[in-house]
């Protein structure tokens, strides 16, 4: 049996970086293997994901924290699903909610049932029958019933939360349980010259931190995977276009609703993120159409409550990296691959990334079979991200700017091209390698932009007229009284997960 | 009515196929609307080899509203919990692989990883002993789940069911014709196309008869009549991978209480089964005619029948592979006419189950969108791949070199696939399984394992546990699943109470 990895040196802390060092402290053998991570304050994070979605939860079972003082501890709130205003045209707007709309009847999924009745002439929304929906748009919260048999278990929920104090949150889990912090900036990289592996890193300061596996956290740069390591980047731009973004956080002039809204704007769209003590916002836009100071207008034009800080403004390249693991170097976070926020799909990657880790993690013969199936999962998982974002984008009937003009027409990948036509044409939707968005997602979206199936499953006429109408009424029914049941977001908040006072949170700094 | 609608649809062929497909799409189906016709011939006669079959069927049964005890009578079933097979990493070897895990996760990390680290440290309990089906099956117990208690290591019980494939038939077709279903006995001796569209639209019967439809589900056996003789569909070969091209079946008298598992021997020139019934023991030689003869097979099959032979020999011929197009215009294959495995791992009624859900989820109308039928060929294809692969790695993972069949084997081409996850294992003991994947870890842990790969090392995680402490907790799993396997009542008990059948006074000849 080869040797075991000894030590592993995390470059880069942030929101990739310390959820890796937390993961890996928290699953590999103690007295055995050193966990170094060097982060840099002069550098500083991106702070991308403050919203997540429902998977994030098994990563916190996986590291054993307790959700109440999760919550607390980064100022989160709940979050039920994303409400798209204005992207199947003007006006309009829809929630693509967690958890599924109403029951299967027979086997076969509901949505074939709503259509049918939606042809009889019956109007009631998809909303009416998801829980999700039907609480986020009362301001109701409250967490799902184990039991599967009550419809409160259909519940689905994620977080939105402070990226930074997140990741404060998670460097004392990871530095309890024997991670060491370094501080300091890497200037060089040292590779075998046999191998071309890496072998140590050198700081500013002169130290220099040998190791046997490197996790490349540095974001954007790839300071290992891809300036040392060259693995290659797969440009997306032309897909998603969207190179910039610009952040702002604002006073909150309302209780923090338990939903995100994404508003699609003229080219590109911007984020609203309610925290406990704030409210996060953010202007995704392509560049092609919109410079800095415009983008940047827009967005403070568009805040519900006074900014907190001064704008932001990020660049980026949508895409992925050819190789994530590259020889004995695995790039997570925005160093894999940056797809943006308009899913929450940031953090879902990193977790998945540090799960497939954790799955293959290797010795230090570094078997090629166990890369290369690390490579191919990851690399599948951020294309089906990427097409059903780019879903978003043509999905519409927008041509009021050069932007949705040019989106309107794109040329589609074949992948997202057959789900669509799949879903059109009679509301069918399959789901492939363990794929991350479900019929719920995917049915949502079309719906809600205006590309909704055009027919149903023929299996759906098995049902009797009048025993259709009855279990769609029931359906409504009971989704309307739970939700009515349910408490407010804010009081739940408060009864069991209340953030201290800002200036507390901001003194832990 | 949607004047898209199918109202016409008419399934070829009443083996078990043709009758599960009728069963289940007239329970779906609104019959008053939609017609639903079998066409069969008593003088064709079935195949009906798959009499074992493995977990999902139970979903298949539910979903049609089958009560469980009243179907075992009927078709004479018993339980099946595993498939034993004997002689197949080496000669004089024999290990069962179950249904159902071997034990539970121990901290989040699969039980095997944990026994794996402590095998060298002079940890001696065999693998199998932390699987409950693999106890139960050894002591000849049987129950199911149990339902109220989730914790109880009785909740993971995992079976399925070894039946009469001819009375699973008559059975269906008792379901089938209660709902709507109308049969139509004759032999179907040429297709009609449609001009325009070149889909099938009559079938003309040998009595002169015709049967118009507009959508069919060739269920006709290896011949397909209508996706391959009418519409060419195509064959794919896979005997580069899976060489067996003959069996002979032949039933003998059952020798003592059945076994709640079917046997698989691995034989000179390739293996044997034996599924014991309520009233009779189904066995078969399944083998490669290029290393054997037919009277060579038939004499090792009857040399080895633990009863006297019931019937005459039924000799099949078959080519392991698949249809290339599965659905082709308005035409779906199932069972045999889709393609067809050997039935080492009993998956050609599972075939046919999962088949029948894709096409009830892409359900057509009468525009047959090019889309739906592209999902559903991938998609087959895929399942088709990966259960292909689980059955080549158990001719190639194996010692035996004795005849020229297992050189042969051992020279086979492995699928990409397959090499990668036997890599993965024989390394670490990982094994990852791949989307929708009907066969889980713990299926290939047992082959793996029960065949001789053994996993040079394993996770790095579990090293993170005090061994001394794990071995406890291993112990402690293996213990519970032996006290539960203890505490289950025996297999003739509990058909005897809940599900026997009558003792058939039945010719042979009505299966």
């Amino acid at each position: 049996m080869a040797e075991r990895i000894k030590k592993v040196v995390v470059v880069g802390g942030g929101t990739a970086g310390w959820m890796t060092a937390a993961a890996l402290s928290r699953y590999l053998p103690a007295g055995q293997t050193e966990i170094v991570l060097i982060e840099s304050e002069e550098i500083g994070t991106i702070g991308v994901g403050e919203a997540t979605i429902p998977q994030i939860a098994t990563f916190n079972k996986m590291l054993g924290i307790d959700e109440n003082e999760f919550v607390s501890c980064t100022s989160g709130t709940f979050k039920l699903g994303i409400e798209f205003r204005d992207w199947g045209r003007f006006g309009e707007r829809y929630l693509h909610p967690f958890g599924d709309y109403g029951f299967d009847l027979d086997g076969t999924e509901f949505h074939h049932f709503w259509a049918r009745q939606q042809a009889m002439g019956e109007t009631h929304s998809l909303d009416a029958y998801s829980l999700n929906a039907s609480a986020a748009y009362s301001g109701k919260f409250m967490r799902p019933d184990g039991d599967p048999r009550s419809v409160l278990s259909r519940l689905g929920y994620a977080f939105h939360f402070d990226a930074t104090l997140y990741a404060r949150y998670l460097r004392k889990f990871a530095e309890a349980r024997g991670v060491k912090r370094v501080e300091g900036k890497v200037v060089d990289v040292q590779q075998s010259t046999e191998t071309g592996f890496i072998e140590r890193v050198k700081l500013q300061d002169g130290r220099a931190f040998d190791g046997q596996l490197f996790i490349d956290c540095t974001g954007f740069l790839g300071v290992l995977i891809e300036q040392t390591l060259q693995a290659g980047y797969q440009d997306w731009r032309q897909w998603l276009p969207m190179d910039r973004a610009v952040a702002i956080p604002c006073e909150s002039v309302e209780p923090p609703r338990p939903y995100t809204i994404a508003t699609a704007r003229e080219a590109g769209w911007t984020w609203r993120i309610p925290l406990q003590h704030r409210v996060g916002n953010g202007h995704v836009y392509c560049s092609d159409y919109i410079d800095a100071n415009a983008a940047e207008e827009r967005l403070l034009g568009a805040l519900d409550g006074a900014p907190l800080a001064e704008p932001r403004h990020l660049r980026f390249v949508t895409g992925r990296r050819e190789s994530l693991w590259v020889k004995n170097c695995v790039a997570i976070g925005l160093s894999a691959g940056f797809l943006e926020p308009l899913e929450s799909t940031s953090i879902h990657m990193i977790q998945s990334g540090i799960a497939k880790l954790l799955a293959l993690f290797p010795d230090t013969s570094f078997n090629r079979v166990e890369r290369d199936e690390y490579n191919r999962l990851l690399s599948v998982s951020f294309r089906h991200i990427r097409d059903f974002i780019i879903l978003h984008y043509v999905a519409t009937e927008r041509d009021d700017t050069p932007f949705w003009r040019r989106m309107r027409n794109l040329d589609l990948p074949d992948t997202l091209a057959h789900k669509m036509a799949l879903m059109e044409a009679g509301g069918r939707f399959f789901r492939y390698d363990d794929e991350l968005f479900s019929v719920t997602s995917w049915l949502a979206v079309m719906q809600g932009q205006g590309r909704g199936p055009t027919a149903y499953n023929p299996i759906a006429d098995g049902l009797s007229p009048s025993n259709l109408t009855q279990s769609l009424a029931n359906m409504r029914t009971l989704i309307a009284k739970t939700s009515a049941a349910m408490p407010r977001h804010e009081d739940f908040i408060d009864r069991y997960c209340k953030a201290a006072p800002v200036t507390q949170l901001e003194s832990v700094r | 009515m949607n004047p898209n609608t199918i109202t016409e649809i008419v399934i070829v062929g009443g083996g078990t196929a043709g009758w599960m497909s009728a069963a289940a799409l007239a329970h779906l189906l609104d019959a008053r609307r939609i017609s639903i016709t079998v066409v069969e011939s008593e003088v064709i006669g079935t195949v009906g080899v798959g009499e074992a079959t493995i977990p999902p069927i139970i979903l298949f049964n539910e979903m049609l509203g089958i009560n469980e005890n009243e179907f075992v009578a009927r078709t004479m079933a018993t339980f099946k919990l595993g498939i034993e097979f004997v002689n197949w990493g080496g000669l004089g070897e024999a290990y069962i692989h179950p249904f159902g895990d071997f034990g539970t996760d121990l901290e989040t990390l699969p039980l095997h990883q944990h026994w794996l680290r402590a095998k060298p440290a002079g940890y001696g309990r065999d693998l199998f002993d932390f699987s409950l089906m693999v106890q139960a099956a050894k002591r000849g117990k049987f129950m199911p789940a149990v339902k109220n208690n989730p914790k109880s290591v009785l909740a993971g019980i995992h079976y399925a069911y070894q039946f009469d494939a001819g009375r699973y038939a008559a059975f269906l077709r008792e379901y089938a014709e209660a709902r709507g279903v109308k049969r139509i006995e004759g032999r179907v001796t040429d297709v009609a196309l449609n001009g325009r569209t070149g889909q099938v639209d009559t079938l003309h019967l040998e009595d002169g008869r015709s049967v118009p439809g507009e959508f069919f589900v060739d269920c006709s056996g290896f011949k397909g009549l209508l996706i391959d003789g009418a519409l060419g569909a195509g064959y794919e070969d896979w005997r580069s991978y899976l060489p067996v091209d003959r069996a002979i079946a032949l039933p003998c008298e059952s020798n003592g209480p059945p076994i709640p598992y079917t046997r698989a021997t691995a034989h000179e020139a390739g293996w044997q089964w034996r599924i014991p019934l309520q009233h009779r023991t189904g066995n078969g030689h399944v083998y490669c005619s290029e290393f054997t003869s037919d009277d060579a097979a038939l004499d090792r099959l009857q040399s080895t029948l633990d009863g006297a032979a019931l019937a005459d020999p039924k000799q099949l011929y078959f080519t392991t592979g698949h249809r290339r197009e599965f659905w082709k215009k308005n035409v779906v294959s199932l069972g045999l006419a889709a393609g067809f495995m050997e039935p080492l791992e009993s998956t050609s009624i599972h075939l046919v189950q999962t088949g029948l859900a894709r096409l009830i989820a892409l359900f057509p109308d009468k525009r047959f969108n090019p889309v739906d039928i592209e999902t559903y060929n991938t998609r087959t294809l895929n399942e088709y791949e990966r259960i292909r692969d689980f059955l080549v790695l158990h001719y190639t993972a194996t010692q035996r070199d004795d005849t020229e069949f297992w050189r042969h084997c051992q020279s086979l081409p492995q699928p990409d696939s397959l090499q990668q996850k036997i890599e993965h294992f024989s390394t670490s003991g990982r094994i990852f399984r791949e989307a929708n994947e009907l066969f889980t870890e713990s299926s290939w842990l047992a082959v793996m394992y029960g065949q001789n790969i053994s996993p040079q090392g394993w996770s790095p995680l579990v090293e993170r546990f005090d061994q001394a402490h794990m071995i406890e907790r291993l112990e402690q799993v293996a213990n519970v699943v032996s006290r539960a396997a203890d505490a289950m009542p025996s297999h003739t008990d509990y058909i005897n109470r809940n599900c026997a059948g009558q003792v058939p006074q039945l010719s042979e000849s009505e299966a």
